[in-house]
């Protein structure tokens, strides 16, 4: 296995009209080839930020420094125009909120087509489509060949999220970041989609990154977790060692604080100075 | 137009919960602050369509959509019922109806022995009084341009209530009560992180003393460390004040920890319902069982680990 992507040192920083703000400060992390990454943290972690950072999607009131490598070429060295041919096809990225990321008035085989196409310029219309439908196929969307036409508004929110999924993977991507990709769905939809990406990367062997707030979701998908807290990643450990024997007192209190479904906990412990922040934000 | 197909109705009008409902003997917990020896707050049969949009017209009627079909359900004295399912199955438009928010097509709410359906005036005045609802997202749900002074009093002025003591030492009051800094009273909700507007809808909520609050998601848009505070200040605030709660929630770990009994809806109707570790452990219908196992798990061999080595740690420190 060789490393697929290498996050050195990053730093993202914000112009506000208060001075600079660091939101990630000095991250590292690599990924393998295949592998799967869980970023957990609470709102305000930074775990986004890294995320849009890796894909070279950063707003402009945002600066960075550090390196970000994606098999062997450094993104932050790029000019925009060498990252914008790199996303969409060697790394995708899929988002909570799959209604807002698709066109209401695009049938979503026209949007798979057209984000294949946009990579793969000598492509045809209708070689385009038989990607489009094998995507569909490839994400389980039941009866793919007639569904292609249909509209964003004709999928119910599980089935959105797995056309955004289907048109991640239609380039075939290395990497494949999903932010906090199953918050908005149903618990049984949820779980569906998991074991979609799960599938998805077991099949394809594309690596995954999943950012998300909920511990258990990361738990079940992720190889190595990385805890972020205020912008700094503060324990980063292979999932098994990270939840068995979680080394920082913040990764301790998050997992003491989390509601068990399985047994009532006594008194769920809160993280004070976590929530004691208050004032402007 | 459609309505459920799948049978499994517990919503037959028989005014009774069926499921797993042990009767409820005389376990409801003892100095009920309802005159009767009846539930604080019994719904029966409820039910509420909605016009399907694009249809009817002129000539014909619209087509309609049950949302809640047959629902019955009862909320004991200083008990938390909690109503889980998934979007779309009728939670929050069934709490809605119970608190009078939104008017049922039929069926009928009956608060400390009185019918409230269809109360006014006065009436539903001390009904509002005796119900507050504490909503999920904080910030939508408190006025922008109010001080936290306003809001915490406004469901006394709207009633023609006077404030206790005067505004600002009522304010400061409740303010400690829900864990705010009672110097904060003239702030304004977006000076507050997430939780603590949270917390400012709880003191709200308290305001009128309320003998039923429902909780319409309301630790669903928080943090998990904030979330895990604000749950315990729930708990708290009941064991204080003796109220009840119908507590709205899709997160099923939530509710393992604050709920008495649990009602399962789904589209529309209450599959199962029964006390906690009940439906938890030995749930009757396939869906709740569906319902549980997604729910995602830490696996437990860590869990168990976890707890051990936590565990060891603390005897060292009290050792050492």
């Amino acid at each position: 296995m060789s490393t697929l992507l290498e996050v050195e040192d990053l730093t993202i920083t914000f112009r506000t009209a208060h001075g600079p703000v660091d939101v990630v400060d000095g991250l590292s992390f690599t990924l393998e080839q295949g592998a799967s990454l869980g970023i957990v943290g609470e709102s305000g972690s930074g775990k986004s930020m890294t995320s849009l950072a890796v894909m070279g999607l950063l707003p402009p009131t945002a600066s960075l420094r550090g390196r970000v490598s994606l098999d062997g070429a450094e993104l932050t060295a790029l000019p925009e125009s060498k990252v914008r041919r790199l996303r969409g096809d060697r790394m995708s990225m899929i988002f909570q909120d799959p209604l807002s990321s698709l066109n209401p008035y695009y049938s979503v085989g026209m949007q798979i087509e057209e984000a294949y196409r946009a990579h793969r310029p000598g492509v045809t219309r209708r070689q385009a489509r038989k990607v489009a439908v094998e995507a569909m196929e490839r994400v389980h969307i039941a009866d793919a060949a007639r569904r292609v036409d249909h509209y964003p508004h004709q999928f119910s929110g599980g089935m959105r999220q797995r056309v955004m999924i289907a048109m991640a993977l239609s380039t075939e991507p290395d990497l494949l970041i999903a932010d906090e990709p199953t918050t908005a769905l149903d618990v049984t939809v949820q779980a569906q989609i998991l074991d979609l990406l799960q599938e998805v990367r077991r099949e394809t062997g594309t690596a995954l990154i999943l950012i998300s707030h909920d511990l258990a979701v990361v738990s079940e998908i992720a190889e190595d977790v990385v805890v972020m807290r205020h912008g700094v990643a503060v324990e980063q450990a292979p999932a098994e060692r990270l939840f068995s024997d979680p080394q920082h007192p913040y990764t301790r209190a998050l997992l003491d604080a989390v509601p068990r479904i399985d047994d009532e906990i006594g008194e769920l412990r809160g993280i004070d100075s976590a929530a004691g922040v208050g004032g402007k934000s | 137009m459609s309505t459920t197909s799948t049978g499994e109705s517990t919503g037959q009008s028989t005014g009774q919960s069926t499921g797993t409902d042990a009767v409820a003997p005389a376990s409801a917990p003892a100095a009920s602050t309802s005159p009767g020896s009846g539930p604080l707050l019994r719904a029966t049969d409820l039910v509420k369509e909605f016009a399907v949009p694009g249809t009817g017209g002129l000539l014909g009627r619209a087509d309609t959509f049950r949302a809640v079909d047959g629902v019955s359900l009862e909320v004991r004295a200083r008990e938390t019922l909690a109503l889980v399912g998934e979007s779309g199955s009728g939670k929050s438009t069934t709490a809605r109806i119970v608190a009078r928010l939104m008017d049922a097509t039929s069926g009928e709410v009956v608060f400390d022995g009185e019918p409230v359906t269809r109360a006014k005036g006065d009436r539903l005045r001390r009904f509002r009084s005796d119900v507050q609802v504490v909503f999920q997202d904080p910030y939508s749900s408190l006025n922008p341009r109010h001080t936290v002074e306003r809001i915490v009093t406004a469901p006394l002025v709207y009633q023609g209530r006077e404030v206790p003591g005067g505004t600002r030492a009522f304010t400061q009051q409740l303010m400690e009560r829900v864990g705010l800094d009672p110097d904060h009273h003239r702030r304004y909700p977006s000076q507050f992180s997430g939780g603590q507007a949270q917390r400012i809808g709880i003191a709200r909520a308290l305001a009128v003393s309320p003998r039923l609050v429902v909780c319409d998601e309301a630790v669903s848009a928080l943090d998990v460390s904030v979330q895990a505070q604000i749950i315990n200040l729930l708990r708290r605030l009941q064991r204080e004040e003796g109220f009840s709660y119908l507590f709205i929630a899709h997160d099923l770990a939530v509710v393992r920890q604050i709920a008495d009994r649990v009602a399962v809806m789904s589209q529309g109707r209450i599959v199962e319902q029964g006390e906690r570790d009940a439906v938890f452990d030995d749930p009757q219908h396939e869906y709740t069982r569906t319902l549980l196992a997604a729910v995602p798990r830490i696996r437990p061999e860590w869990e168990r680990a976890r707890r051990e080595a936590a565990g060891a740690r603390a005897e060292e420190e009290t050792t050492a």
